[in-house]
């Protein structure tokens, strides 16, 4: 329902509602403020009663003064001041009753304080006036005076002035009532304000946001679609949102749109059309280009495009005639040209042979001249190392001749060496027998001079001369024990010392005989070596001779044939001339023949 | 008082040159079966026979080693009855006589082997005597000396 308003009227209903929403807001701020000055002048009115009760309070006492200072002095003066208290009490009392019209207890009250206080004057006051004024200045007139005034006041006085403590406790009552409600009232008057505040804001803030929305969201949607178009999408349209102004800018947008897409459309199938028939022109043209003259001008017609059609077929016919008499004549000349590239090159390759069957020739010899030099030296050298190794030889079956004496000479020696050695061990066994029969002697000794003190010791004092010699003999005995238990030590370690060098002179003379027969089978080499060696010379000679004469024959045929390759090489290179004309020739007539060739004519 | 020197295992002791008729070398001995071990064997003395006690074996310990110094010394040994019988002792490392003054000698006051009587200290060490007397147990002389009794 909103979408189909227009914006004035979307404008005017948004603002209105603020403007509505402020007002309500200030009436119901006027009705407090009309309340709270009511009550503001009810608190006055009852301030002023307060006041008038103050007044009516000090007239009844200025006038119970004025009396006292009459009765007291006597002096007509106090009584008239510049004001008639009496009638100033009446005037309030009369003012009061007028202020309480509105509250009939009260207004009752101040009538019933009038009756009084005028009783009051009558009773009291004027009488008492009266008395002072009839005595004069009589001694003791105010005593006398003073004495009729009643202890506790006048009655009427006392009623009145207990009915104005009433009057002003009820306005007193009244005064803290109504404080009381006004106080509230601008309370709730505050509240009000500041709700209604706060809910104007919002909804003010509301209606915005809603008004514009509705009117930014179609423009939004207008200016999106806009920029599609901009963009190249051509079928892009807006969507109508509202029915209001914007909604018809939209809509006429959209038809807009429509008419160009349909337009651009048309367009294109006009340009397809004539983009298809110079395809097919081209078509046969770039064939043509590329050599194929066989395409077909399909287009015909009276237009532009069909006259240029008839044109370039009738073109297309005479190349055709003319390419196939050119073709014709090209392929004549061109096997003419084969013929004779073909027998130069014949030619050619025979002459090549020939040079490199020469050159390998020549090679050859001169390897066969480098072998036999290298070959001499090599003979040479052999021929000398022979010489020298017969020589070596001969020195060394000399050396080892020696060498074999030698080893003979130590053979016999060490023979005679082990013979001695066994001499040796064979003594060294008999004194050992010798000792062992030494020791028996000793040890004898030993029991003998033990016996012998034995006796002695039981021959008693007779004895004691042979004991000392028993003594002596045991003494001897155990020294002969002790050296006889040496050289058996030193006899022992003897034998085993003779007994290791004999161990070792056997394997020497082992060693040393196995050497001898070693020497001689050396020496029995070296004499065979050396008959070869000394044979050797003389054939070494004989090679050498032979291979010097080949030598000389070899470099004389390097020579001859050095001078045969020169002369193949002169051939071989003006046979080669001739060919590369003849080549240059054929690739022209091949130019030819493939440029024509190109050409399709061939229907 | 002189004594011949020989050892029991480590320790010397001496025998008194008074009790001593003979020191023989080592000679070959003839077992004599189903007597104490410490008897070495029978030997023969100039055609009569004679018994050998092991001093060593007698003491307790391993019998003596044959060695060049061990000798049989042939003693009186006195029996019981007063009769006089050669003894042969088996001694090794005998060393030779010394001379004891009989006032050095002390009662070792251990209650020891019965055979083994007073001590004396010289350079060399403690030597300890042996008693023939108590040599031999009664059975064993009886075992050994069975003419004698029966005499």
């Amino acid at each position: 329902m909103f979408k189909d308003l227009s914006i004035k009227n979307k404008l005017y209903l948004g603002f209105g509602s603020i403007v509505a929403i402020i007002l309500i807001l200030l009436g119901v701020a006027y009705n407090s403020f009309s309340r709270l000055s009511e009550a503001n002048a009810w608190d006055r009115h009852t301030m002023e009663v307060l006041v008038e009760i103050d007044k009516i309070h000090n007239s009844i006492l200025q006038i119970q003064v004025e009396t006292r200072g009459y009765i007291l002095t006597g002096n007509e003066t106090s009584l008239t001041p510049e004001t008639d208290e009496a009638a100033v009490l009446s005037q309030l009392t009369q003012k009061a009753i007028a202020m309480t019209a509105d509250n009939k207890v009260q207004s009752e009250r101040f009538r019933k304080i009038d009756q009084l206080t005028s009783t009051w004057g009558k009773e009291w006051i004027n009488p008492l006036i009266e008395k002072r004024r009839a005595l004069g200045n009589a001694p003791g007139a105010t005593e006398t005076v003073a004495r009729l005034l009643p202890p506790a006041g006048s009655p009427g006085l006392v009623q009145a002035n207990k009915l104005l403590d009433e009057v002003a406790a009820e306005e007193s009552r009244l005064l803290a009532e109504r404080t009381a409600t006004t106080a509230k009232l601008q309370e709730t008057m505050l509240l009000t304000l500041a709700l209604g505040g706060l809910l104007c804001v919002v909804l003010a803030l509301g209606i915005s946001y809603l008004l514009g929305r509705s009117i930014l969201g179609p423009l939004n949607n207008l200016t999106d679609a806009v920029g599609r178009i901009a963009g190249g999408e051509q079928n892009a349209r807006a969507a109508i949102l509202s029915r209001d102004e914007l909604g018809k800018v939209t809509e006429e947008f959209n038809r807009m749109a429509q008419t160009i897409q349909d337009n651009q459309a048309n367009e294109l199938a006009a340009t397809n059309s004539l983009r298809a028939k110079v395809d097919s022109l081209l078509e046969v043209v770039s064939k043509a280009a590329s050599g194929d003259l066989t395409g077909k001008v399909s287009i015909t017609g009276s237009d532009a495009i069909g006259q240029l059609g008839n044109g370039l077929a009738k073109m297309f016919e005479n190349l055709r005639s003319l390419l196939n008499n050119v073709q014709k004549a090209g392929i004549q000349v061109t096997t003419s040209a084969t013929e004779i590239a073909a027998s130069a090159r014949q030619q050619e390759a025979t002459g090549i042979e020939q040079a490199q069957t020469s050159v390998e020739i020549l090679s050859t010899t001169k390897e066969i001249s480098a072998n036999t030099s290298q070959l001499l030296k090599t003979m040479e050298d052999a021929t000398a190392v022979a010489d020298y190794t017969t020589n070596a030889t001969a020195e060394a079956q000399n050396n080892l001749k020696r060498m074999d004496s030698t080893m003979q000479h130590m053979v016999s020696a060490t023979d005679s060496i082990n013979a001695k050695l066994a001499a040796l061990s064979e003594k060294a066994s008999n004194i050992n027998s010798v000792l062992i029969t030494i020791t028996k002697v000793a040890d004898q000794t030993n029991i003998l001079s033990l016996n012998a003190a034995i006796e002695a010791e039981k021959a008693g004092e007779a004895g004691r001369g042979f004991s000392v010699v028993a003594t002596e003999i045991r003494r001897l005995a155990d020294q002969t024990s002790v050296s006889t238990w040496d050289i058996e030590q030193m006899l022992k370690e003897m034998q085993s010392a003779v007994s290791a060098s004999v161990m070792g002179m056997d394997k020497f003379s082992e060693e040393i005989r196995r050497s001898v027969g070693e020497v001689r089978q050396v020496a029995e080499q070296l004499s065979s070596v050396m008959d070869q060696v000394q044979k050797l010379t003389p054939q070494f000679d004989a090679v050498l001779q032979g291979m010097q004469s080949q030598a000389i024959g070899a470099s004389q045929i390097s020579d001859t044939m050095m001078q045969l390759n020169d002369a193949t090489q002169q051939t071989v290179e003006s046979l080669k001339a001739t060919s590369e004309a003849v080549h240059q020739l054929q690739y022209a007539a091949g130019d030819l023949q493939s440029s024509v060739s190109t050409f399709a004519v061939n229907i | 008082m002189k004594v011949l020197l020989f050892h029991i295992g480590r320790d010397r002791y001496g025998l008194p040159l008074a009790g001593i008729v003979r020191v023989l070398p080592l000679l070959e001995l003839k077992q004599l079966p189903l007597t104490p071990d410490y008897v070495a064997g029978l030997m023969d003395l100039h055609g009569t026979p004679v018994p050998v006690i092991d001093l060593s074996r007698l003491a307790g310990l391993p019998a003596a080693a044959a060695q060049f110094d061990t000798r049989i010394v042939i003693v009186d040994y006195r029996a019981a009855g007063g009769a006089t019988h050669a003894l042969g002792l088996l001694a090794s490392q005998v060393r030779g006589i010394a001379d004891i003054d009989p006032q050095q000698l002390e009662d070792s006051g251990v209650a020891t082997a019965p055979f083994l009587g007073q001590v004396a200290s010289d350079a060399d060490g403690i030597v300890q005597l042996v008693e023939l007397a108590h040599l031999l147990p009664p059975d064993v002389r009886a075992l050994l000396f069975q003419d004698a009794s029966a005499a």
